[in-house]
């Protein structure tokens, strides 16, 4: 199990909450969590509570917008969407961790390589 | 770093929209529960069932809400605000307290706000002048055999002159004159303050006219001063606006003058002027040397500091001595900054007003501590539960601090309003004192100040009860509140020490208010050489157009005379051209029997100038001879008075009567002495040395323009004015009748300085004095009260209730008395301080030490009285029953 509290942990939630808002358009919480519980395949245990933790820190980073609307079962809920700046953050992350993999790829190369 | 910005941004707002935040949480997460619920129920629970999964699902609902809550906002301004509105809730629930904490600060910020008003306007603010610190004061040096202890001096037109033309520290230099003028062609004869200056006075200082222009220096030759530029006020009150002065012609001492110029509101330098001519020197006058009458300012070089200005005049001035000897020998230059002129006589008194009022706050600060602290203790169970619910220490801390900054900023909003107040009396006090129109009220300043003061006021008063708070012991406090471990102990230490140090400050101060008193008290009491009291002094001058002739002038004050002195009420009148305690002329002597020497070298006495009478009017004792008659006119032979102690200085052995003194100013055969009269306090009562003068017949004296009446009343001497006003216009109407006060008045102004020492230093006194005596209640009442058990014990144990009483009192004076033993070495130690305030006391007088003792002791005594009779009074029935 992966601790909740960690930065770490903190971070990569952020990002997979921010890429499902630009894979998937507009949704809400409940919505959100789902989904994450999908991608991670049930390994992720976490308490759907702390995604809100996650999209008040990308909200206030500005990379994430809200509006109140109605849910497909008629209730009142809050949907949020990534915003231009968010979009640009995910693609910087993107880049990153392209240069990333890059750079271990040419180490593990490099090993093996003798 | 944007990212950044924007966060702390969006938790700034945050903070201020909890309500709506608070709501918008709640709604969401019911919606994602219900729908979590919605999900469990397809699954097959009960909506019971699915409801409890969901909540577990989610995760602690509390929790999350509070951790959202705590990262929208900033976390510091929320639970700031939160101690703030607890701290007000608490003052709010003891308004008694409350309102004598916020009094006691505002009494103690408020008095340094009032002195720091008036030190900042006197020595800090610069002056309203252009680049004023380039601004600075030539003052001569006389010689001190002569002039012994006078450092500065005025100085005369041709040494001006010369230091002007060969300085080369200075961009430009200025004499000032002063007269008193006739102003006449008005609705009615008036006198003003005249200014005479050079054509470049206006534009040394950087000051622009409002309307028309300043002199140029075809204005300053002789011949052709006769314009004139006026202040605002006076331009107001005579002609309305500042055009409709412009051009019109007005006649001072029967001159005509062009008024050519007006200058801003509050422009009135130097000495509440009234309107500025041009010297417009002749050339005899500008060779007078040895007649000093003139102030000099001048503007220093960019780049040329004081001493280097100070090695220029120096080394000018001893070129000028050997050139002139009979005139310069001797006679040095003096530089000091502008500010001098300001400062100079109020200086040191505020410094120590200004420390006075320190010692107030500090006592004000002291007694709130204990008051806070005292509460605080009060407080300790609740301090505890917090502690235990996981507050932390400087949470605690904070929570009090913020408390206390609360009173501390009601506290200054009080000081200011008083403050204002106080300052403006202050302001029309000394106004008349300072050679400028200073505004001295509460500005940015005064305000950043008091708000400054404010937060060290917090800090200080609340260190004590914070500290102690935080110190708790958890375990004991949450045991049962009263009993085995009485909270008296707890802060005792805390509460007796600032109790102490509050008898200490205030035994200080009221030490220093002693001083002030009786040097005021032993001021009053010197006799001054003459009775002052109901005499009325008029001025009057006549301008020498309309009375070239001496003997026109002599003529005018004569006829005054006789018709003054057949008014009814009138006892006796006289005419002097300067009164005691007021400035007047002095002149170097050549003294029968001493050999002759240059005029440096001469002895300088004072020399006055008075009308048959004046001794039998203001009752100064003729010792030997007799007075001036009518007879002693211009042609028989010149006479003249001496006082005591010239008689005693240069004829200690000898018959004064008949030997001769040549009055080197004034021309004409060494006067013969026809009597001795008693020394008066000429120069101030504060004077100890007695002043050694020459009276001069008016009769036979070269020039009588100005001179002052004298009248000794029968009646109350103010209701003889308009008499006297219309005696002297019917010998002529156009002379003014301004600035008439009584004798006693004068003695007043004199002592104007002491008598502000006096009232502000006692005022501060009795502050302390009441802050102390409040302060023993409160530390003896508060004991009593926590000791109402032990009290009890006593009493039903047989001890009597008189000794009771003693045991309290004895405690109460115990702290009295090491409030008093540090306070005296403090005294001792600092009032020497003020040793250039007093008179007739050392600054270490052990008569003052002993009666303040006394009377701080016996406050301690009542204060501590009745906390003592209330123990007295415990039953200990009722006590002992109460756990």
């Amino acid at each position: 199990m992966i601790e909740v509290k960690s930065q770490v942990f903190q971070g990569t939630l952020d990002l997979m909450v921010l890429k499902t808002l630009d894979a998937l358009g507009p949704l809400h919480g409940y919505g959100i969590a789902r989904r994450i519980e999908q991608l991670s395949d049930q390994l992720l245990r976490l308490n759907e509570g702390t995604v809100y933790a996650s999209l008040l820190r990308l909200a206030q980073k500005g990379w994430i917008r809200s509006e109140w609307g109605t849910s497909e079962s008629n209730r009142r809920a809050r949907f949020y969407s990534i915003s231009t700046a968010g979009r640009r953050q995910l693609a910087r992350e993107a880049e990153n961790w392209e240069r990333f993999t890059g750079v271990i790829g040419k180490i593990l190369q490099m090993q093996t390589g003798g | 770093m944007l990212t950044a910005m924007r966060v702390f941004a969006s938790r700034l707002l945050g903070s201020f929209r909890r309500q709506r935040f608070d709501a918008g949480i709640e709604e969401e997460f019911q919606s994602h529960l219900q729908m979590l619920a919605d999900r469990f129920v397809s699954q097959g629970m009960t909506k019971a069932e699915a409801l409890r999964a969901a909540k577990q699902q989610f995760g602690g609902v509390a929790q999350v809400e509070e951790e959202l809550r705590e990262r929208s906002g900033l976390a510091f301004l929320a639970s700031l605000w939160q101690d703030l509105r607890y701290g007000l809730r608490m003052l709010r629930k003891s308004p008694g307290f409350a309102a004598v904490v916020i009094l006691t600060l505002g009494l103690g910020i408020g008095a340094n706000t009032a002195i720091f008003s008036v030190v900042d306007a006197v020595m800090l603010r610069p002056l309203p002048f252009q680049k004023p610190n380039q601004l600075v004061v030539v003052w001569h040096t006389p010689p001190q055999k002569s002039f012994p202890g006078v450092h500065r001096f005025v100085v005369s037109p041709a040494n001006y002159l010369d230091w002007s033309r060969q300085n080369d520290v200075f961009t430009a230099m200025s004499a000032i004159g002063f007269n008193r003028a006739n102003l006449t062609g008005m609705t009615q004869p008036e006198s003003v303050q005249q200014r005479l200056v050079s054509y470049d006075f206006f534009s040394m200082l950087g000051v622009l006219p409002i309307a028309g222009r300043t002199f140029t220096a075809t204005d300053d030759q002789p011949g052709h001063g006769n314009v004139a530029i006026l202040n605002w006020a006076f331009c107001q009150g005579h002609f309305g606006a500042a055009t409709n002065a412009l051009g019109k012609i007005i006649h001072l001492d029967d001159k005509a003058y062009t008024v050519i110029g007006v200058m801003p509101p509050s422009f009135d330098f130097p000495f509440q002027t009234r309107l500025w001519t041009p010297l417009a020197w002749t050339d005899k006058e500008s060779a007078v040397r040895d007649d000093h009458n003139y102030i000099v300012i001048a503007r220093m070089k960019p780049g040329v500091d004081e001493a280097k200005a100070q090695a220029d005049m120096t080394t000018i001035s001893r070129r000028l001595a050997q050139q002139y000897p009979t005139d310069d020998a001797g006679w040095g230059a003096l530089v000091v900054p502008l500010r001098d002129l300001v400062a100079g006589s109020i200086g040191p008194a505020l410094l120590v007003l200004f420390g006075a009022v320190g010692f107030v706050l500090l006592i004000a600060c002291a007694n709130v501590a204990n008051l806070l602290l005292t509460k605080a203790l009060g407080r300790d169970r609740e301090m505890a539960i917090r502690a235990a619910l996981g507050a932390s220490r400087k949470r605690i801390a904070r929570q009090v601090l913020s408390e206390t900054a609360l009173v501390s900023v009601a506290g200054g909003i009080v000081a200011v309003l008083l403050a204002r107040f106080v300052v403006a009396a202050i302001g029309t006090f000394i106004a008349g004192q300072l050679p400028l129109s200073i505004e001295i009220g509460l500005n940015g300043w005064v305000l950043a100040f008091t708000f400054a003061i404010c937060v060290l006021t917090a800090i200080i008063a609340g260190v004590a009860p914070a500290w102690h708070l935080t110190k708790t012991n958890l375990n004991e406090s949450l045991k049962q509140s009263s009993g085995k471990t009485s909270p008296d102990s707890r802060g005792r230490r805390a509460r007796n020490s600032l109790v102490a140090s509050e008898v200490a400050l205030s035994l200080v101060l009221l030490v220093g208010a002693g001083l002030a008193i009786e040097t005021l008290y032993l001021l009053r009491q010197v006799n001054p050489g003459t009775d002052p009291h109901n005499v009325l002094t008029v001025p009057l001058a006549i301008s020498q157009k309309r009375y070239p002739a001496v003997s026109q002038q002599t003529n005018f004050f004569q006829q005054t005379l006789q018709r003054v002195r057949v008014l009814p009420g009138v006892v006796d009148a006289a005419a002097a051209d300067s009164l005691p305690l007021t400035d007047g002329s002095t002149q170097p002597v050549q003294v029968e029997g001493q050999p002759p020497e240059a005029m440096a070298d001469q002895p300088e006495v004072a020399v006055r100038v008075i009308s048959p009478g004046y001794f039998s009017a203001m009752h100064i004792p003729i010792i030997q001879g007799r007075d001036f008659t009518d007879a002693d006119k211009a042609g028989a032979e010149s006479v003249v008075l001496v006082s005591e102690s010239f008689a005693r200085r240069f004829w200690p052995h000898e018959n004064p009567i008949g030997r001769h003194v040549g009055l080197t100013f004034s021309p004409g055969p060494p006067r013969t002495v026809i009597g001795v009269v008693g020394d008066v306090k000429l120069n101030g009562l504060d004077v100890t040395q007695p002043v050694q003068t020459v009276y001069s017949a008016m009769l036979q004296n070269d020039i009588s323009t100005l001179m002052t009446l004298v009248v000794r009343t029968a009646t109350p001497p103010t209701s003889l004015t308009s008499a006297i006003t219309g005696a002297v216009h019917q010998v002529d109407p156009q002379v003014p009748v301004t600035g008439v006060l009584t004798m006693d008045d004068i003695v007043d102004q004199s002592l104007s300085q002491q008598q502000l020492n006096m009232t502000l230093l006692a005022i501060f006194g009795g502050l302390a004095l009441l802050l102390a005596a409040i302060g023993i209640y409160g530390v003896q009442a508060y004991a009593v009260r926590h000791r109402v058990r032990e009290i009890g014990i006593r009493l039903a144990l047989g001890a009597q209730p008189r000794d009771v009483l003693r045991q309290i009192i004895g405690q109460g004076l115990f702290l009295t008395g090491i409030g008093i033993c540090g306070g005296l070495v403090v005294a001792i130690g600092l009032t020497r301080l003020m040793a250039s305030q007093l008179y007739g006391v050392s600054a270490t007088d052990p008569l003052t030490l002993a009666g303040v003792v006394v009377v701080l002791t016996l406050v301690a005594l009542a204060a501590c009285y009745i906390p003592a009779r209330r123990a007295m009074k415990v039953d200990p029935t009722v006590a002992l029953r109460y756990e």
